[in-house]
């Protein structure tokens, strides 16, 4: 006889099981609306047109955010078009000519420990090699502490993708006689075209919402400013002094800038998203 | 018949095209050692810039928790223990709930809901750190100090042990707030991997164990947990390895205060919200080159987690290659 | 009719090793010109092997090496200084899953064209015409040469394929199973392709098809556990084996 007492345990041992897991969903979710929701309620109410067309503002003044947003458009800009060309041909390196060397296996761990390492430090770095030697805070160096963190996500990205091609294309083009530059710039560049796309996207998600490093290699600047040699303002920086300051009208244009770079940022991870899945079909 | 191009002219265009080759080679090769390049210039940079303090205040440096910018005396033993206690209350925090998570997307969801629910931990993820931040320090942490902080001291006053853990006045602010914003930025960190590893679990394993009758807390338990244990490691490592290091979240809502308390109500500091606070209002040779040094420990720390996550990983990466082969 | 066919490519005690593997142990055989030299044997035998030696191909991986002789009309490309990309381009391949490129018909074609030669573009149309019309395609293609290679269908893929290494004017064509991916219909025109190629072209084909080898081929080769258990004239070796072992697999006793 089938000990039914046992089974009934087993099954109420089952649904405290299964209700903890849909708890813990719960709970990934509650805190997802919670953030968003406050983040879109606070950010529109302190979104104004001003926003876009003024400057930041002294504190008690009323201003927008025009210097932060050209500023981080600029630094970010940079930092892709630096990071994406060094990111590429790395990866490159470790999926076709390096793929099953020992120099490929330590560049491949160095690149995981970037990708993950805290960016305060990685901003460090860029303070001393670039703030330290040029006596100045500037965004030159703002934008070189982006390109660090940009780096090793588009080697990642671009080697995954790369090893999804099908070693059959890359037989075939050699197949015809072609060299090794040939097949990976015609064939297996253009294989992977879409992730590697989205890998440059995602690192731009990424940096847009980076803080810490630009606070001690950019820094801010209160006025308006293209000079890549002197400080630059950002949203990133922007966000911080002024939420951290006392001042109410600092705190509703932090809230906008909040709102600005989140939307940038999961914008760009949808689109990165939909070009994925698109590739996939 | 078609006529065959003469070998000499496809030599010279083969020797055109073999300049070609290999300075793309060497292109691609030097970028690699460019990645090599920033790591080995991280720790230089850091370890140059970290030398007077190095020098200044050696070994004891790890364990004082002095910092006195007056004084020019200074101590990380506030910071570290900052760093450790919010990462190790966020991990006991995420962890469980984040395998929870992973349990529920791949075996308790329903179909249609699986991707929009997993869309949606995932964009967790993408939140930037500073987001987090400002949201608990204007949202959070004000209804926390007003509602839920003031009744758990109220709980825990007369427990031993705990009143003095979680005891004290309602700040808001403070280590227990940081510790729990982290768990929330890690959490779909450690889902995500989570889930990838029960995918490899094979389908025929978890048939069988239903084929005799399991419950799914038992498949669960018994057969996907056991072979997916090294990935669900490497991912919480992975996990713990971003909230060691992570600045922003930390900073607006930890009060920055270079003293340890007894009570995780109590507002505190991390080594990067120090450095984050500090650092450019930091005067005196010696002031800065204590910040470096402190981001020269938060990076030790961080490579010897990541480097083990990464080690676990890639042996899981191993065993799934074998298995798919 | 052996005597008088011209040995295209001789293979002399050729090893092959992947690793510490012996794939191949010590073939000696002779690849006519112009005419088809089919390989058959069971999954396993080497048969595809032997054919990536032909072009050098294994070595896009580590690990893996071959000894012995490969000469292609007297000179010894396994251990001649001699470009392998060249090599490549005078022995052409194709493989079992149709490989189209990720653009389009045409540059599909031009790519393996512009590779050796800088020629004008009216000439180049007039190459990729010719060769889809080799192919047996170009009636199908000729208005959607700017569609994507993967636009086409799975037989129409591996035509493309064939065009592609056609265009490149190679001396010896090597096919790795070329339709067993392919439907009926796809596998007859790519045979009566095949029997047209052989005007021009020394073809070697791997594969698992019996009557595919005895159809188009003018010799089989026979291996067996990474040796060469028979040569010969195709017909002979199909009607009158002489080894236990050939008969067997031919009348479908094993493999």
């Amino acid at each position: 006889m089938k000990n039914m007492r046992l089974y009934r345990r087993r099954r109420r041992g089952n649904a405290v099981f299964l209700t903890l897991s849909v708890l813990a969903a719960g709970f990934g979710l509650l805190w997802l609306g919670l953030i968003l929701t406050s983040l879109f309620y606070r950010g529109f109410s302190g979104l104004t047109p001003a926003t876009f067309t003024e400057m930041t503002p002294p504190p008690g003044v009323e201003g927008g955010l025009l210097n932060a947003i050209v500023g981080s458009l600029i630094m970010n800009g940079l930092a892709v078009l630096a990071g994406t060309p060094l990111g590429l041909l790395a990866g490159t390196y470790l999926a076709e000519y390096g793929r099953y060397t020992r120099l490929a296996f330590v560049v491949r761990f160095v690149n995981d420990i970037l990708l993950s390492a805290p960016s305060i430090v990685t901003g460090l770095f860029i303070y001393e090699i670039i703030v330290v030697k040029m006596q100045s805070f500037s965004a030159i160096a703002g934008a070189a502490s982006l390109m660090v963190i940009v780096v090793p996500v588009v080697v990642r990205t671009t080697e995954n993708m790369l090893l999804l091609v099908p070693n059959g294309l890359r037989e075939a083009a050699a197949a015809l006689g072609a060299p090794r530059s040939a097949i990976i710039r015609a064939v297996t560049w253009r294989a992977a075209r879409a992730g590697i796309v989205t890998g440059v996207l995602l690192a731009i998600a990424r940096i847009s919402g980076e803080t810490a490093p630009l606070l001690f290699t950019a820094l801010n600047n209160q006025f308006w400013s293209t000079n890549l040699y002197q400080p630059m303002a950002n949203l990133p920086v922007v966000i911080f002094q002024f939420a951290m300051s006392p001042y109410e009208g600092w705190h509703h244009l932090a809230w906008a800038g909040a709102l600005l770079i989140t939307v940038t940022v999961l914008g760009l991870s949808i689109i990165a998203r939909i070009l994925e899945s698109s590739k996939r079909n | 018949m078609s006529k065959v191009t003469p070998t000499r002219k496809r030599a010279e265009a083969v020797r055109r095209s073999g300049y070609r080759d290999v300075r793309f080679r060497l292109l691609t090769w030097l970028a690699s050692m460019g990645v090599v390049a920033i790591f080995a210039g991280v720790m230089a940079a850091l370890g140059i810039g970290a030398w007077p303090a190095i020098k200044a205040f050696g070994f004891p440096f790890l364990y004082t928790e002095i910092w006195n910018p007056v004084t020019d005396q200074f101590g990380a033993l506030a910071s570290i223990y900052g760093t450790l206690v919010t990462s190790l209350i966020a991990m006991v925090i995420a962890v469980p709930v984040g395998i929870g998570i992973a349990i529920f997307l791949t075996e308790i969801c329903p179909r249609p809901l699986r991707r929009s629910i997993g869309i949606a931990i995932e964009l967790l993820a993408g939140i930037p750190s500073i987001i987090y931040g400002i949201w608990g320090l204007f949202v959070f942490a004000p209804w926390f100090q007003s509602g839920l902080q003031p009744w758990l001291i109220d709980l825990f006053s007369n427990v031993p042990v705990l009143q003095d853990y979680l005891g004290g006045a309602p700040y808001g602010i403070g280590i227990f707030t940081a510790a729990l914003i982290l768990s929330v930025m890690v959490l779909p960190f450690i889902s995500a991997v989570t889930r990838d590893v029960f995918e490899t679990v094979p389908t025929t394993l978890k048939e069988a164990a239903y084929a005799m009758g399991c419950t799914t807390s038992e498949v669960v338990w018994r057969v996907t947990l056991p072979f997916a244990r090294t990935g669900v490691v490497g991912g919480a490592m992975l996990a713990l390895g971003r909230a060691l290091g992570e600045t922003m979240a930390v900073t607006f809502v930890i009060g920055n205060a270079h003293h340890i308390q007894t009570s995780l109500f109590a507002p505190g500091t991390t080594i990067s919200a120090t450095i984050a606070n500090e650092f450019t209002e930091a005067v005196g040779p010696l002031y800065l080159s204590s910040l470096i040094e402190m981001g020269l420990i938060l990076f030790f720390i961080t490579f010897v987690v990541l480097a083990s996550a990464q080690l676990m990983l890639g042996a899981l990466e191993r065993r799934a290659g074998g298995l798919s082969s | 009719m052996e005597g008088r066919d011209k040995v295209k490519i001789d293979v002399k005690n050729l090893s092959f090793f992947y690793g510490g593997t012996q794939a191949l142990k010590d073939i000696t055989l002779p690849i006519y010109d112009r005419k088809v030299t089919a390989f058959i044997g069971p999954s396993g035998c080497g048969k595809s092997t032997l054919l990536r030696v032909l072009n050098r191909i294994y070595e896009l991986y580590p690990n893996q090496r071959a000894e012995g002789e490969v000469r292609l009309d007297g000179e010894d490309i396994l251990h001649s200084k001699q470009d392998t990309n060249l090599l490549r381009a005078r022995v052409g391949m194709v493989f079992q899953k149709p490989t189209p490129f990720p653009m389009t018909i045409y540059d599909n074609i031009a790519f393996g064209i512009k590779l050796y030669e800088r020629i004008p573009r009216s000439e180049l149309d007039g190459r990729i015409e010719h060769a889809l019309q080799r192919a047996a395609l170009w009636g199908e293609v000729k208005d959607k040469l700017r569609e994507s290679g993967l636009s086409l269908s799975g037989g129409q893929q591996q035509r493309l394929c064939i065009a592609r290494t056609v265009a490149t004017k190679p001396e010896v064509i090597l096919l790795d199973e070329p339709a067993s991916a392919l439907d009926p219909i796809s596998t007859a025109k790519i045979e009566e392709l095949i029997d047209e190629l052989v005007k021009d072209y020394t073809i070697a084909i791997v594969t698992h098809n019996m009557q595919q080898a005895s159809r188009t081929s003018d010799y089989t080769a026979f291996m067996y556990l990474g040796e060469l258990i028979e040569f010969g004239n195709t017909e002979k070796v199909f009607t009158a084996p002489t080894n236990k072992r050939t008969e067997q697999y031919i009348t479908g006793r094993f493999g």
